[in-house]
């Protein structure tokens, strides 16, 4: 029975600190999905090209 | 309503693996006594398994982006470096802390410096935290990209060496339970809890890609919106 109570804490970590690095990645896209929005309203646009080194290799092509 | 297919894959990945963990303790059949020291410990091979099966598509999504970006300049292929070496880490770390964990109560060690398996392994997740904390230490640019994807592009080649290891240099690593010849038959319930396990920590694991890619994508553009506002563009 000992050994399946270490197991069952094992898992239950291995569980926590998934579902701590799932929480963190919901949140950050949230966070910044709403930064963007009030920055493109404020700025009064659209959505445009995001990718800055992308537009820059096309560019020096 | 805009369908958000990154948090609904999370969550069925994340319902799926608890599912597979209640399963793994109190419904799969436990493994005979004297074939193993731990017959308890076995159990982690259900979190094992699936964690480093989601680590294999994990290092091949980083192949893929690594390629597109080196030989396309591809924006979506340097999205998909950036989800794939931040999975291949999560899952990395997740197959080597269970397989320690395993380790020490079966063999009286966590870590066997011998075994090919574990060491390659071990280096591949060492280059998805190289890459991880290399990107977020440089400035965002075309040789930072250019170096960060010609590491992933290269360092793909432990996973063909890792995934055959067993078969050729078995030392201390158990050898495949699925194809592996005679002695990889698997019960029918095991079987079925690894096999959930499997789906699960895939569909988990895509949900992970598409939301690291999304994220990615919404850095640039906020980058983008404040080099504008900072009159830059």
């Amino acid at each position: 029975m000992e050994g399946m109570t270490y197991l069952a804490i094992a898992y239950l970590g291995m569980i926590l600190g998934l579902g701590i690095w799932t929480w963190t990645v919901v949140t950050r896209s949230r966070n910044l999905q709403l930064r963007i929005k009030a920055l493109e309203n404020s700025l009064g646009l659209e959505e445009f090209e995001s990718d800055i080194v992308a537009t820059e290799v096309s560019n020096s092509e | 309503m805009r369908v958000r297919h990154g948090e609904v894959l999370l969550a069925s990945g994340f319902i799926g693996i608890m599912a597979t963990l209640f399963l793994a303790l109190k419904w799969a059949p436990s493994v005979s006594i004297d074939a193993f020291a731990s017959p308890a410990a076995q159990r982690i091979f259900y979190w094992h398994v699936p964690s480093a099966w989601a680590a294999f598509i994990a290092f091949s999504v980083l192949f893929a982006g690594s390629a597109l970006w080196v030989f396309k300049r591809s924006p979506f292929g340097w999205r998909l470096h950036v989800a794939g070496s931040e999975a291949s880490l999560a899952c990395g770390l997740m197959a080597v802390w269970s397989g320690c964990v395993w380790g020490a109560a079966e063999w009286g060690t966590p870590w066997d410096w011998t075994d090919v398996r574990l060491n390659t392994f071990g280096l591949l997740t060492l280059l998805a935290l190289f890459l991880v904390l290399g990107r977020q230490s440089q400035p965002d640019g075309i040789e930072s990209r250019d170096t960060f994807s010609t590491f992933g592009l290269y360092g793909f080649v432990l996973v063909p060496i890792t995934y055959i290891a067993t078969r050729f240099w078995q030392i201390r690593h158990p050898g495949p339970v699925i194809g592996g010849g005679e002695d990889s038959s698997l019960s029918s319930e095991m079987g079925l809890v690894l096999l959930l396990g499997a789906i699960s920590f895939t569909i988990l694991i895509a949900g992970h890609m598409i939301m690291s890619a999304r994220i990615t994508e919404y850095e640039q553009r906020l980058e983008r919106l404040q080099n504008k506002m900072d009159g830059r563009i």
